[in-house]
């Protein structure tokens, strides 16, 4: 099940749009949130200097138990937990924060032209959305990706696509309100052109929505990309991927069931930092856009 | 009005399906390379290659290929497996009750939990109940939702050695206790993740009817609390809880293919990923199908009795 989202009117105007970022700072939750994927991004950034081992070497006998050398243990073929799990939060992050962006500029796009227009490009462009919206979420990432040939890129397309819909549908609620406000009525009035009312008056009015909706998506798609990963489908082995590790894991639960664990852990702490940053947002721009669940 | 509200909604889903089959039918062409080629294998022949494009009539036009593949689709023929040569719909067939089962269990579950935690939670927003439901639904939310079948599967399966670590379909109706033992733990799996997102639709749905005048009138008159609980504000909040148990049910028709895998379970989730592995497309062009056309009529059983249920909703 993908995020669910409630479209609230959008009441932004930019003034109030500059002080956001200073409310998210005196939400805590936001603030913790925000301190905590900083610490993560820079310990993915850093992984090549910070890992104390190879992440592919083998360094190890198989499943060695946690001890100064290994501070969170060896995997199945004796190779350092910890360096793993850091290239594994570069790849999840590298995911989260593309497949994010990809999502919003096509789904920001299509609400925009859908919400404007109207009329049956509208329809069309909804109910095209209602189609990617009726297959869970996790099993059209699965054959997209599959389509593709598998790989980062092609999971990354794949998450992306799933995401689409809720940007086209929060930016087609929010442009159908804006553009009967006056403001955008004395600009029509002014003889301001098609492109120019559409891209500098409606659409930075109506990205309030999208903004949160953007930490959301990063936060499902960490969880879609552990998913796809643990079906194999994602990058191939031996890198490391958070998903495969809790294959792995679940593949060795009887020798070392701490493993799985383990992992589990980095991946609900990556996804609580986002979550923790996007209720900050939802505060601070006043919005109520909440995540549902990530059925994998 | 509801009539006229009911054909719409109608009209929608045959636009919504139409697109549908339009996408799944196109995804074979979507294939790097041509469909054959990737039917046949790279080392195919050219005779083999011109043997595939035959038998899957990839000669004809598109307009004509769609047309037959989608009249098959309404005829109840969704071609058959590239690999086992079985009808898709009786692949289909085998996979609906086991996958059925493991819904119902996990649902039954969810709502076991969630109910009771959800009015709890809204009738004492400051207990101790109230908080750990809230810290549930967001720590059990943050982990990947088939994580805890690996969990459940290290403690009954290895630790206390109780429930068998991988899951067959056994039918309930010819073996309870079987059905029980093998569904446990996959519908547990997905009851518990249910409930977390179900727990806080519950909560608020309750809280919003408590705060209603009514609530304060049948308290005056000396309701019991649970009475008002259960008769007044639950039955009202009823319509929002159903319409999310709805669509969570719909997700559960091929969603839950990660969790199917980690316990081996033979549901349409595994049905699909095992044909997308082996590239067996009439497989997996079936069963999308079918996993859209059943999401896109359950959607609209729900608004549709929503809208029926309910008079204060517009239907226009």
């Amino acid at each position: 099940m993908t995020a669910e989202a409630h479209a609230a009117p959008p009441e932004l105007a930019p003034s109030k749009r500059r002080g956001a970022w200073r409310r998210l700072a005196e939400t805590p939750i936001g603030l913790a949130g925000a301190i905590a994927l900083l610490g993560l991004a820079l310990m993915a950034l850093l992984a090549p200097w910070i890992a104390p081992y190879d992440p592919l070497a083998q360094t190890s006998l198989s499943f060695e138990p946690i001890s100064a050398k290994h501070i969170l243990g060896s995997d199945e073929l004796g190779r350092d937990i910890f360096s793993r799990i850091l290239f594994g939060l570069r790849l999840s992050l590298l995911t989260a924060v593309s497949t994010s962006l990809l999502a919003a500029i096509a789904g920001i796009a299509i609400g925009l032209v859908a919400g404007y227009f109207g009329g049956w490009l509208d329809g069309l462009a909804m109910r095209l959305m209602d189609v990617i919206l009726s297959v869970p979420a996790i099993l059209l990432a699965i054959v997209l990706v599959a389509i593709m040939g598998g790989g980062l890129v092609p999971l990354i397309i794949a998450i992306a696509i799933v995401a689409v819909p809720t940007f086209a549908r929060l930016t087609r609620a929010s442009v159908l309100t804006i553009k009967e406000r006056e403001f955008v009525a004395a600009q029509r009035a002014a003889g301001a052109s098609m492109p120019d009312i559409v891209l500098r008056t409606i659409l930075p009015n109506s990205l309030g929505p999208a903004v949160v909706q953007l930490v959301i998506t990063a936060s499902t798609a960490v969880l879609t990309e552990s998913g796809l990963n643990f079906l194999g489908l994602g990058v191939a082995p031996p890198n490391a991927s958070l998903g495969s590790m809790l294959a792995a894991g679940n593949e060795n639960l009887f020798v070392s069931p701490i493993y799985p664990v383990i992992v589990g852990f980095a991946i609900a702490i990556l996804v609580a930092a986002f979550d923790a940053f996007g209720v900050g947002l939802q505060r601070a721009y006043g919005t109520t856009v909440s995540r549902g669940g990530v059925l994998a | 009005m509801i009539l006229s509200y009911l054909v719409r909604r109608l009209g929608q889903l045959a636009l919504v399906l139409f697109i549908g089959s339009v996408a799944v039918w196109i995804m074979i062409y979507a294939v790097p390379g041509s469909p054959e080629l990737a039917i046949a294998g790279p080392d195919a022949t050219a005779e083999q290659l011109a043997a595939v494009r035959e038998r899957l009539g990839l000669d004809r036009p598109l307009p004509v290929q769609y047309l037959s593949w989608v009249g098959g689709v309404l005829t109840g023929d969704l071609g058959s497996s590239l690999a086992s040569g079985k009808a898709v719909t009786e692949l289909l067939g085998q996979r609906i009750p086991a996958t059925f089962q493991l819904i119902v269990f996990a649902v039954v579950i969810g709502l076991v939990i969630a109910l009771p935690a959800g009015v709890f939670a809204a009738w004492r927003p400051r207990s101790l109940t109230a908080r750990a439901a809230g810290i549930y639904q967001v720590v059990l939310l943050a982990f990947p939702s088939f994580w805890l079948g690996i969990i459940l599967i290290w403690l009954f399966g290895l630790h206390f050695r109780v429930l068998p670590t991988m899951s067959n379909y056994v039918p309930f109706m010819a073996d309870p206790v079987g059905a029980f033992r093998n569904t446990l733990l996959p519908a547990l799996t997905l009851g518990l993740f249910m409930a977390a997102v179900l727990v806080r639709f519950v909560r608020s749905a309750v809280s919003e009817e408590l705060a209603k005048p009514h609530i304060r009138a049948v308290r005056a008159k000396g309701a019991s609390e649970g009475n008002i609980l259960i008769n007044h504000a639950l039955r009202n909040a009823a319509l929002p809880i159903v319409t999310i148990v709805g669509l969570q049910l719909g997700a559960f028709i091929g969603g839950a293919v990660v969790t199917e895998s980690v316990f081996n379970y033979p549901g349409i989730g595994r049905l699909v990923f095992v044909a997308v592995s082996t590239r067996d497309y009439p497989v997996v062009q079936g069963v999308l199908m079918f996993v859209v056309f059943s999401f896109a009529v359950i959607n609209m059983a729900v608004d549709v009795i929503y809208a029926a249920l309910d008079p204060r909703i517009k239907v226009n």
